[in-house]
Formats: C-alpha cells, structure tokens, sequence
C-alpha cells in the first residue's frame, strides 16, 4: 500500500487562485487582512446596544405593533425564552467576533515579522471585547484560549464558569496591553488605553476595586483623552454628531459607514450602524433626521430622571412632540402598546441624520458607536475608588468633571451617598449606549428597577435553544430558563 | 474423387458480399477465405466432403458438397449471440451469466424511436428509469433518475461512453451513434465505487463489421412539431365580468363598468404558439477488412421552438470516427472520436415572468400589439405582453466538444489481456445575451431604462486514464470458469470560466452586442471568473467465478481517493458482491418446454457518491472582511474565512440490495425479469445545515458546513416482461411491458428537523420539505376541506384570522386546524402531496407484416402529485376556465372559492394548487414501409425504409396544466408547475436508406 499511498498524491489538490487557510499567515500583509477581518464583526455588535437598551429601565422597544421583532418586545417585557432569535442573534455575532480573532491568535507563531506584537495584541483585544460582551449576557460560555473551535468542540468543549471567562478575559488584555502601542495605529483600531479601560470594566464588573482603578486611572492620567465640548470651539451637545467621532473622548469606537448598501438578508454585513435606522422616527419628515422603524423609546421615567437644566436631557432624548411642534415635522406612530410602545421620546444620541448613505438607508447608517467613552472611564474609575475605599476625593473629582460637563453645578458627598451619585450620573451620562441593563445587574438593583425582572434568572440570558441542541447536552441552560 | 468448387458468401439480410469468411473441409485443416466481393475458389475438394461456412456474428452453415452444385452461400446473422454480451464496465458478460439487474435498450429500439436526446430511448423502456425532461424547448436536456431519488444532491447517473465518463449530457450525442444503452442499476456497478451511487448508464456506439464492405446509410427525417394543449383560459367577456365580480365582491368600483364596449379578445396562447419544424440528417460509413473495422458518421439536426421558432431554437451537428485495428494477434489498438456543435437560441421558458407565464396572466382585453400596457388594465408589475418579450429577447448559446478514447489491449500470455484507454473531454462553452432598452409599462420588472451585453466563455477539460488486467482461466475439465479483473482509473477535470457585463450596445442593437463595442462605464460593467479542478484514483477489482455454469459468483472491490475527500476520510472502499444460480441447469428441474431457462440472483454492495462541492473539507479566505478606518474613513478590505470547513467530509455511501428471478418461458419467446431492491443512502451531504455559532457561521461570508447528516431509503419491485413471437415468415411481432414500484423515505436528518425548498408564487414559505418520515421533498402546506358556504359556518370553524390578517368570508376556502389548537394557520401545513410517483411502467409493441413495421412506445406514471402555480396572483390577470365554477352562494361550490381582490387566504399553498400528476403517454406510433429490394437493386440501393411517426401523441391525464411529465428534477422543489414549456407533439417522415 506504500505505492498506493504514493500514487494518492495525484488527487492532492488545492484549489486554484484561492488563499487557503493552510497557505495564509505567510506574510505581514495576510495578518493586517485577518486584523481588518476580526474589526468587522464589531459593527455587528449594534444588537447588544439596541437590545442591552430595551432589556433596561431606559427604554421601551417600540417597533411597528406589540409583535414587531417578537424577541426584542419579549425582552422589553422581560418575557423571554431560549427560543428568541434576537438573543440567538447576540450569541452568534460575537461568537464570530471570537472566531476571527482566535483565528490570528492561533497562527500567531507561524511568521515573525516587525508590528505582529501590535497585530496580536490587538487580536486579543479584540477577544476580549466579544468575550466580555457574552459573557455578561449568557454568564457561563465556552472558551479556547488557543484559538478556533473545531467542528465537534461543542459537544465537548463545556461552558467555563463565569470566573474562568473573566481570567480568560483579563488575560487577553493584559497581554494585549503589554504590547500594545500608546497611540492607535490607526483612526478606528484600539489602542493601550482602549484595552486599559475595557479591563478596568471587566474587573469592575467582577467587584475588583483594587484591580480596576488602577488601570482606570492610567488611562486617566495618560493626558491623551479628554470630556469633548471642554476646548476650543467643541460643543458638548454635538458629542453624538458627525463631527465628533473619533474625537478626544473617544476610548474606543466602533466605526461604521453609509458608502456600502446592505439588506436585511444580512444585518450583520452592513458597514452601517442598523441600531440607528431601527430608532429612527417611523414616517419622519422634517429637519435634521431620517425616518426610521420607532425602536428603543425613551420612557417618560427616563426622561424626567434629568434635572431641568442638565444639557444631557436634549443631548440624549428627543421630545417628538415639542420637536414636530417647533420644526413642522411629521411622523406616525407604531406600536401603542403601553407596556413596550410609543413614549413620544426617541433616543437622540444614535439617530439617522440627514446624509447620503447608499440602500437600504435604514440598515446603513454611518453613525459611529463610542463603545467606551473618556466619561464613561471616569466614572467607572470614580466607581472603583469609592467602592473599593480607596480615594473618595479622587473620584468625587472624577464625577463633578463629569457633572459640570453637563451643565450642573460641582457636589461635595462621599462614602454610600457619592455611591448613589456615581450609579445616578452613569444613568444619566451613558443612557441610550447599551450599558444600563448590565450595571443594574452588576450592582444588584436589577430587580427594582426593571419592570419583570427576577433574580438571580433575569442576571443573565438563556442560551439559545439552537446552541443546547447543537451541544447535545454539553450545555446547559441557565437556570430558570 | 475431387472437385474443385467456386462460390460466393453474402449476408442474408442485406444481400451484401462478405469478406474473410472461412472455408473449410470438415474434419480437415484444409480450406479458404472469402475475398472482397465474397467469392471464393476451394481445389481438390472429395465430392463426400461438408464444407463449412464460418464467420464472426453469423450462424455457422455447412454444406454437403455432393448435395448442390450452387455455392451461392447466404449465411444468417447471429442475432442471439451478439445481443448476449452485456457490457458491465472494464469488462462484459454473457447476459446468461449476469448476476446483477441491469436493463439494456439497443439500436433497434433507438431507431424505431429517433428520440431527439439519447436519454429519452431510457424512458420506458426499462424498468425503474426515469426520464423527465427539464422543459419542452429545444435543446433542453433530460433528468435520469434510477429506482428512485436517494439524495438532497446530485441524483443524475454516471455515464460512461465508450469505456470514458462522459458529462456532455446526452443532448450533445447523436442518437444514431448508439449501438446500446445499458443502465446497471444494483450493487453490479460497484466497480465504479464512489462515482457509482446514482446508478450507471452506460453507451455504447456503433463501430464497424469485419470483412464488411462499406456499407453506408442515409437517415433523413422532416417533422412539425405543435403544442399539445393550451389551457382553458377565459375570453375577453368571461374574463371582464369575473373581474368586476372580484371588485364587487371587495366593495371597490368596477374596473369594466361597461362590458359591451369590449372590442378586443386576444387569444395569448394562440399568439405565443406556433407550429415550428424540425429537420434531421445523418450519414454514416460503416464496415472493415479482416483485421480492421471502421466507422464513419455525422449528423445535423435543426429544431425549431413552438413558442417564438425564430428566438427559440436548437442546432446539433456531430461527427463520429471510430477505428479498431489488430495490428498483431496479440494487440488490438482502437480510437474513437466524436465531435459536438451545439447551437442554440432560447426564449425566457421558465418560472415566473416566462413567456408562457405572460401569456397565461395577460388580459384578453389587451391588443397583441400593446407592447408597452401603460393605459391598459394593471396587472402588477411581473406580468408583461408575453409578444414584447419575444420581440426583446437575443441570446446565443453555442458549444463545441471533441470527446474521443484511444485504447491498446494487449494478451500478453495466452488468456492474460491489458487494456490501457484514455478517455477525454474537451468543451468550449460560449453564451451571449443582450437586453435592450426597453419600456414594458410603468414599473415592469422586465423594464431596461439602459441595454446591456452579456457575454460568458467557458471551458472544460477531463481525461479518464484506464489501466486493467483481464485473466480468464478455465479449471477441473472447464467446470471452473474465473475472470479476474484488476486495474486503475485516474480521472481529472478542469474547468474554467470568465464572464463579464457592459452597457452601452451601439444603436440599442443585437447587431452590436460585443463587451469590446459596447461602451458603458460606471458601476454596471462586471466581471468574473471561476476555475474548478477535481481529481479521482482508483484501484479495482473483480473476479468472476461460474461452475458447472450454474453456479455463479462475483466479488468486487474498488478503492477511491479524491481530491474532494478531507483529510480525516481520504481513502474510500466499496465492496460488492453478486451471486447468481442458474435453476434449469440443474438435473432435477432441467429445461422443458414451458420453462426454458431460470436463474436466481441476488447482489449487494456499497457505492459512493462524490458529486460533492470540491475542497469542502478546506478553509477558504473567501468571507468578508470590511471595515472603517482611518482619518478619511474609508471602507478597508481585508480577508476572513469563508464558510465553515468540514475536515470530515465524505462521500455519501449507497447500499443496495437486489433480488432477481430471470426466465425464459415457451420455447425462449417469453422474457421475464423480476427485482426487489432496497436502496438505502446513507451519510447524504447537506449544504449549510444549522451549526453552533461558536464557529463563526453568522459572520460576513461565513456560512454553516456542509455535512454528512442524512438518510434517504428507495425500494420497490420491478418487473420487466417480453414476448416475441414469430408467426409467418410474413408476420411477426413483440411486447415489452415493464413496471416499477417506488417507495421513498427520508430516515435521518441530523442537526435540523428538516430541509426546505422551491418556491410557490412570491413571498410565501418554501413549499416542501425533506423531513424524517416523509419522502423526500414532499410538498408542505395547508389541508383544505372545501368552501365556507355560510357565515355560520365560518363561525363554527377555527379562526382562519391569523393566516392573512382577516377572517374568513362565505366563499372563502376553508382549511383543516390539523395540530387541533382551535386556530388554523401556518403551524397547520402538513403533507399534501409528494411528486414521486408510486407507480412507473411502459409499454411498448412492435409487428411486421410483410414489408410494413408498426411500433408503439407509451409509459405512464401513477400516483405523482404536481403543483400548478403558473396563476399571477394579481387582482386583473386572466384565469383558468375552472374559476367559472367559483362559489357564488351557499351551495355554488364546494371546490372553487369565491373571487376577490380583498384580502384572503385562499391564495396560501394548499392542496387547493396540488393536483394528481399521474399520466400515460403515448410517446410514439411509427409506421414503415420496406420499399421491396428487387425495385432497388437496379439503383444499387440495398434498402429502403420509408416512416411516419407521431412523437408524443397523446397523454392522458387528469392535471391541467401543459405537461405533467416536465420537472426541474430538484430533489426538494420538484413537481411544482411554474408555467413549463409543453414537449411538442411531432409529425415526421422519414426516410432510411442502405447503399
């Protein structure tokens, strides 16, 4: 059989003209490709915004009727179950995130060549972002640290405890970090300080006081980010404009485009933000906006929890009423639920300006999503030096600078009180950008503030029942689900 | 005493001289050959001598030579021993030896019916084939399906052409080029393992005689070809009023508020169809010396299309060489080469938006002229005037194929013979197509607001290398007889192809439809290309054992590597074995008048198929990678993985059971050939089956694997029975009735519940299924149990509400609540139907009666289902006749439901749209006269046949759309009815002569 054998590579083939992944990784170029390949499924991620948004006290989902995108008005409701194709869609997109990013960090020894350290690094940056995105919503996931899975894995490849995925995380970053440059290569890819704020998060998340302000406070005191609208001739209430993306507050952002049409047969290949054309103002016309689908409403609540004179309130939310009433503007109205639909309020910070996007408009829009802002680490940096005892005076600080921001006035409380302060500005400061939901949960007031929440089986979301399936048991599911 | 003798030997048939006949004194070595003309001259023969006259193919004939004085010799030739050898791939055997099923069709079956494409000689003829045409018009290739549909794949055949695997299809082989067609339907065609799972065909072509003079014919025929049947459609006031009845009935004006006024009625069918010819010509050269024959042939066949005979059309022009020389006694070297020009023009024949579509939808009230229907009735954007679309259609299709095999069989040592062939195929595929700009109506999707050129250029190339061993040994006093086969087959193929668009034709005109003249710019100009590339080797073998010629036993083993396994399944092995046991050689039953020959025989084995997606098992960077970087924000490529890689892809493996009785009954006249067989397909590869997305699939490019994850199981009877009988020397005549019985099952699915398919008018869920428990691609929708004739009983029914957003009226169709969840809707679709049939047979009878030959070909399906859906579902198109019988009040109707432009659910796929596919067609009556060969002889004619032929004469069957025998052959979504291009009818005359 050895001339069988020998004879048998008549029939090993490649096929012609095609990069396989047995001939890629050979030079720099190939790593730079797969970079922008693990980048791309970052603008997929718009569903843990629009959906993270509704699953809070923020929001209604809104939509054309009480049944418009069903998992999204279950989630709203706090109805859902492993059969929801929207929290499948959350699994998928950034398990395709992992993926690629596991890809370059797999084939990381094949080829050495000048910047891979930076390349890698932000690999596992990348990681890490998609990692600590499931893992805040399905708690326990599978996990390869040495790179792709393999078809088979998931009837054996277990769901690693909560812990174990956060040392996983930390771990990615802390390697990523130590290579990373200060300055990102590029406008629209992570720097130092991107992976520094996202693993002060995961240890803020985790209670990790002592770990997070740290790494918090580095990217503080790197003098390279500050609150947008404090120089020149910035205007705060244009932070969520064109014109201030990738502007100095911005840590790390997820760049979208209108230059490419999309469908809905593939939401996650647009290379426009979809979250915005879906909170757009159903049947809008008039001034400065585009028309949407009406998802994720601001509540009455939401709206009324800013003080009169704080600058965030028309930053944030867009009154329709008073806003038809002032330009002349008309739109209808979806869904009348009272439960999951229409408030009168839109979330302003991520809807459709006015601009060229190519079709379909509604699934590409080129607003960028400021994943982790300077005021955001700053109150996340204020957070862990009050909560960890560490250095109230610093954090209180840290929250009046985001405070005068706003427009309001400088406050002086400490210990519980500055607590309460710092939970109130996150609200307040981050509301319609996806992270209500999680802080609740993290800090235990999930269950008091959202309408059907139970703990601890609303702290996380069912695995899809697809995903049990596909396991054949090797997953369970959440408990309660 | 001694003589000396001088005579002649000719064929009894034909009259022709015979060259190389042995001459010899019985008992003697002593003797002669014929020469060219067939005479001979023998010396010093005693006068008590019997000569004997041999020669390959004939009867041996002796003659005593003191008994006549006229050596004018006739010998007869040896039908019985020419038709007993089966070819059953790198090898032959004698049909009495056979151990597996196999069904043949030879020459004179494919010359009785001249069947445009090759395939159709398949149809009913033997039993447990299938043939169902993809279309009615010219050009249009054939499905093959054997004992059933085992795979969610590719189901055709292999075909093997000559010894080589052909995949020209068999459009491009002229029919008369065919000396046999044998299909090897069991576990016999292991010997092509993984390329054998589907079943294998085998042909044959015509070579010449040895120590034959040339004998050239001529075979000529001229037919018209029509339609069979156009559909009950309505007139202009039929129409009108049904029309306004539907506005009425929705609480909206009338659209014809006048019918008097109604001036015109366009019969769309009669303007699209026409009455197109077809011609064909083929000459052939055939014959040899003693030790080489050769064959000569070409063809030309011209058919016109009934729908558009200008725009529609089908050209084939073939040529055929063939050689077989023995250059020594122990080496024979053969060569064979055919060449294929295929030419067509094709109109839109398919689906929705096909030109019979059009002319089934458009109003009666619209002029044939209204090319552009603004200002007409609206009838939605997809229904267009079917003549502007003939009028605004240019393509040209054309390919050219040289296919041939060379071949040196060598017996080294006596009984030792290797063969070596190399097969190939080489073909240039090249299609142009151009859209002018053109105005159908406000909004049309056919609309062009700017013309483009298509242009497309494809090649192909294969060879199939053979290298086999044959050793034949007799043993114990010939008790014993063995062939054992051992050989090899490397196959490759390559393919390759570019394509590309561009606006911008000068003058809007086909004249100047070139990318090179054209001259658009901008984002409508594309391009692309593909290249394919596909090896197989494989090692096989097969010994045959028969003793005491009864016994018989075969054992085959073939091993497969291919370049579409993945690493972690390389190497295939498919065993087989085949038994037979020939009852009348025994003692103890013998032979006897009634029963002249039994033999049992049983086979089973394993058979692969690799009709797969090359390089699944490979990760390819072909997903996409995009993203926003930098200051300018730009749009950055970069690269990612495609769809998922299955290392572990295979084969999909086949195992069949047969179990034959072969007899021969009342003096040989009766054939009877029965079979059981159990065909079960495991591991069926199925394309993006649901996977985790821990692997990626929902990226950008990236799909789910395809997998091995299914079973299918075909199994049934088959019978096949001939009688042939020989009555007068004037009179003779035979009947070949076959049948077959399917039962299909899918058994297994993995990882997803089910597969769907096809498609039912626009925007409505996939309308089968392949599921567990089902046969495969059954057809998936609502039950209905008649018409709500009352508001009463609306009320009493499950709210039908959910279906399409209102509740159902009087008239309106009412459907079964099958899961009995008090509400009927989407979740209530069960199995309405499955196009398979239960039942296939043919039947076909032949007689001669002195110089006139009559012969029938028919065969029916029973027990099919076919879907219509050829009906616009649009408030204004016209209707089949039927909706006259539409439900007007309690008690009008318990079948058609009432006519409405509002809103209903009497649209929604429902066993109201699937109707019984069952038929019997009559496929062919042909009549011929032998012009007596005394009045030819003077004009150096040998024979003359004179016919008229009717193909596709009647059919018989209850459905109503055109054609129930046409499919698109898709596994899941076959046997829906988009509007298929009907076969013609034919009338011909044709006109066969022998020089």
């Amino acid at each position: 059989f050895s001339l069988l054998s020998c004879a048998d590579d008549f029939v090993e083939e490649k096929p012609p003209y095609q990069l396989t992944s047995d001939t890629f990784f050979e030079t720099a170029e190939d790593f730079e490709a797969a970079l922008i390949g693990a980048y791309d499924p970052l603008q997929a991620t718009y569903v843990n915004v629009i959906l993270g948004e509704i699953a809070s006290d923020n929001t209604h989902a809104g939509g054309e009727s009480a049944t418009d995108v069903v998992g999204w008005q279950q989630v709203d409701k706090m109805e859902h179950t492993p059969v929801n194709d929207n929290i499948d869609d959350v699994w998928d997109f950034n398990f395709a995130g992992v993926y690629r990013a596991s890809y370059i960090i797999e084939n990381k020894d094949k080829i050495d060549f000048e910047g891979k350290s930076q390349i890698i690094a932000e690999a596992r940056f990348l990681r890490a972002y998609f990692n600590f995105e499931l893992v805040k919503w399905f708690g326990a996931i599978p996990i390869k640290p040495e790179g792709r899975f393999e078809l088979g894995e998931e009837t054996s490849i277990p769901r690693s405890s909560v812990e174990d995925v956060y040392t996983y995380i930390e771990n990615d970053l802390n390697l990523a970090i130590a290579d990373m440059s200060l300055e990102s290569p590029q406008v629209g890819r992570a720097s130092k300080a991107s992976a520094q704020a996202l693993l002060g998060k995961v240890h803020l998340y985790q209670d990790e006081f002592i770990l997070a302000a740290p790494v918090l406070n580095a990217v503080i005191n790197s003098g390279q980010f500050r609150l947008y609208g404090t120089q020149g001739d910035e205007e705060f209430l244009n932070l969520f404009e064109y014109n201030a993306e990738n502007s100095a507050e911005s840590v790390f952002e997820v760049q979208y485009t209108g230059a490419e049409g999309a469908g809905f047969g593939c939401l996650q290949c647009s290379e426009g933000n979809v979250m915005v054309g879906f909170s757009g103002v159903r049947g809008y016309s008039g001034p400065v906006y585009e028309s949407g689908f009406g998802f994720n409403l601001p509540t009455q609540e939401t709206f009324d929890a800013f003080e009169a004179n704080d600058l965030r309130r028309e930053l944030s939310i867009l009154d329709i009423e008073a806003w038809a009433d002032e330009t002349g503007a008309s739109y209808t109205i979806g869904n009348q639920d009272p439960r999951t639909g229409h408030t009168g309020y839109y979330n302003k910070k991520y809807l459709p300006r006015k601009n060229d996007n190519l079709g379909d408009a509604n699934l590409t829009q080129p607003n960028n999503y400021r994943a982790i802002r300077y005021a955001d680490v700053l109150l996340m940096a204020a957070e862990a030096l009050n909560r960890g005892n560490i250095d109230d005076a610093l954090a209180l600080d840290y929250v009046n600078q985001v405070r005068v921001r706003a427009g309001l006035s400088e406050i002086d409380v400490s210990g519980s009180q500055l607590t309460e302060e710092i939970f109130e500005q996150r609200r307040l400061e981050l509301v319609g950008e996806g992270h209500r939901f999680f802080d609740l949960v993290r800090t235990g007031r999930a269950a008091e503030a959202i309408q059907g929440f139970t703990a601890p089986k609303n702290n996380v979301f069912p695995i899809p029942i697809e995903e049990i399936q596909f396991s054949q048991g090797n997953w369970s599911q959440n408990t309660g689900y | 005493q001694e003589i000396n003798i001088e005579g002649s030997v000719s064929d009894i048939d034909s009259g022709m001289p015979l060259l190389g006949v042995n001459v010899i004194i019985e008992g003697t070595t002593k003797g002669t050959t014929t020469n060219f003309d067939g005479e001979f001259i023998l010396r010093s023969v005693p006068t008590d001598a019997t000569l004997v006259f041999s020669y390959l193919g004939y009867e041996t004939k002796k003659v005593n030579v003191a008994e006549t004085t006229d050596f004018t010799i006739q010998l007869q030739s040896d039908t019985q021993a020419l038709d007993d050898v089966v070819v059953i791939g790198y090898g032959a055997s004698s049909r009495r030896k056979l151990t597996g099923s196999v069904s043949t069709v030879d020459a004179e079956s494919i010359q009785d019916l001249e069947p445009l494409n090759a395939a159709n000689a398949l149809q009913g003829t033997t039993a447990g084939v299938s043939v169902t045409p993809q279309s009615g018009s010219p050009g249009a290739e054939s499905n093959i399906r054997i004992r059933g549909i085992s795979t969610n794949g590719d189901s055709s055949p292999l075909i093997i052409l000559d010894g080589f695997q052909y995949d020209g299809g068999l459009n491009s082989i002229n029919p008369q080029d065919i000396e046999s067609i044998t299909v090897l339907k069991d576990a016999q065609a292991a010997i092509y393992g993984s390329v054998g799972a589907n079943g294998v065909v085998l042909i044959e072509t015509k070579t010449g005689k040895r120590n034959q003079a040339a004998e050239v014919t001529y075979n000529t025929y001229f037919g018209l070809q029509q339609t069979t049947r156009e559909l009950p459609l309505l007139n202009n006031l039929e129409y009108a009023l049904l029309t306004n009845e539907k506005y009425a009935n929705a609480g909206q004006n009338l659209p014809f508020p006048d019918v008097s006024q109604l001036r015109t009625n366009t019969d769309w069918q009669d303007e699209v169809f026409d009455t197109a010819a077809i011609v064909s010509n083929n000459v052939s050269v055939r014959g040899g010396s003693e030790n080489t024959d050769y064959s000569f042939s070409a063809s030309h066949l011209d058919q016109k299309g009934i729908v558009a005979p200008e725009k529609s059309n089908f050209k084939r022009t073939t040529a055929k060489l063939s050689i077989n020389t023995d250059v020594r006694d122990f080496l024979n070297l053969s060569a064979n080469v055919i060449y294929t020009n295929n030419r067509s023009q094709g109109i839109n024949s398919f689906g929705l938006g096909s030109v019979l579509f059009n002319a089934i939808n458009i109003a009666p009230t619209i002029r044939p002229d209204r090319f552009n229907l603004d200002g007409t009735i609206d009838l939605g954007n997809e229904v267009a005037n079917p003549l502007a679309q003939i009028a605004n259609t240019f393509n040209d299709f054309e390919s050219n194929r040289l296919s041939g095999s060379f071949q040196a069989e060598l017996e080294y040592i006596k009984d030792f013979k290797l063969t070596a062939r190399y097969g190939f195929n080489s073909s240039n595929l090249n299609n142009r197509e151009f859209f002018p700009e053109f105005d159908f109506g406000t909004s049309k999707v056919f609309n062009r607001p700017f013309n483009q050129v298509n242009q497309n250029q494809q090649e192909f190339y294969d060879y199939t290398f053979d290298l086999f061993n044959t050793i034949e040994k007799s043993f114990f006093d010939k008790e014993l007889d063995v062939t054992f086969t051992l050989g090899m087959t490397a196959f490759r193929t390559h393919g390759e192809g570019l394509f590309g668009a561009r606006t911008g034709v000068p003058r809007n005109s086909y004249e100047f439809a070139d990318i090179g003249t054209a001259t658009g710019v901008g984002d409508n100009q594309t391009n692309g290309s593909f290249v394919s590339e596909f090896r197989r080797l494989s090692y096989f073998s097969r010994v045959q054992f028969s003793f005491k010629d009864r016994y018989l036993l075969t054992g085959i083993l073939r091993r497969d590597t291919s370049s579409n396994f993945g690493p972690n399944n390389s190497t295939a092995w498919f065993p087989s074995v085949t038994g037979g046991w020939i009852i009348t050689e025994e003692d103890f039953i013998g032979t006897n008048d009634v029963l002249n020959f039994a033999k049992l025989r049983a086979s089973y084995g394993e058979l692969g198929n690799d009709r797969i997606p090359n390089f699944l098992f490979l990760s390819v960077l072909s997903g996409e990678a995009t993203y926003v970087l930098g200051d300018e924000q730009n749009l950055t490529n970069g690269q990612a993985l495609g769809p998922v890689a299955n290392p572990n892809v295979k084969w999909e493996t086949a195992k069949k059971l047969d179990i034959g009785l072969d007899l021969k009954l009342f003096d040989n006249s009766l054939d009877v050939t029965l079979d059981y067989y159990d065909n079960t397909r495991e591991d069926l590869l199925i394309p993006f089956i649901p996977t985790s997305g821990i692997f990626g699939t929902a990226a950008p490019g990236s799909s789910a694997p395809t997998r091995n994850a299914g079973t299918v199981k075909n199994y049934g009877f088959e019978a096949a029975i001939g009688y042939s009988k020989e009555v007068s020397d004037n009179f003779s005549f035979n009947i070949n009735y076959n049948v077959s019985t399917i039962n299909n099952e899918v058994t297994k699915i993995n990882g997803a519940p089910f597969l769907e398919g096809g498609q039912f008018s626009v925007g409505q869920l996939p309308p089968a299924r392949m599921e567990v428990g089902q046969p495969i691609g059954y057809f998936y929708g609502l039950k209905t149990d008649g018409i709500f004739q009352n508001q009463t009983e609306v009320e009493a029914h499950p709210s039908q509400r959910e279906l399409a957003g209102v509740d159902a009226s009087p008239g309106d169709i009412r459907f079964v609540d099958v899961n009995g969840d008090g509400i009927v809707n989407q979740d209530d679709r069960t199995n309405i139907g499955d196009p398979i049939p239960d039942v296939t047979m043919g039947l076909n009878l032949s007689f001669t009666y002195k110089n006139f030959e009559f012969s029938a070909y028919s065969f029916a399906n029973l027990g099919s289902d076919i879907v219509r859906n050829f009906e616009r579902d649009q408030p204004n198109v016209n209707m089949l006749s039927r909706r006259l019988d539409r439900w007007t009040g309690p008690g009008t109707s318990t079948i058609e439901p009432r006519v409405t432009t509002a809103a209903t659910a009497n649209k929604l796929f429902s066993d109201y749209f699937v109707e019984d596919g069952s038929f019997l067609r009559i496929q062919t009556i042909s009549l011929g006269y032998f012009v007596p060969e005394k009045a030819l002889q003077s004009v150096g004619i040998s024979s003359l046949k004179l016919y008229a032929k009717v193909d596709n004469a009647f059919t018989f069957t209850e459905y109503s759309g055109y054609d129930p025998t046409a499919s698109t052959g898709a596994p899941i979504g076959g046997g829906i009815d988009l509007g298929f291009y009907p076969l013609p009818r034919t009338f011909s005359l044709g006109l066969n002569v022998k020089l």
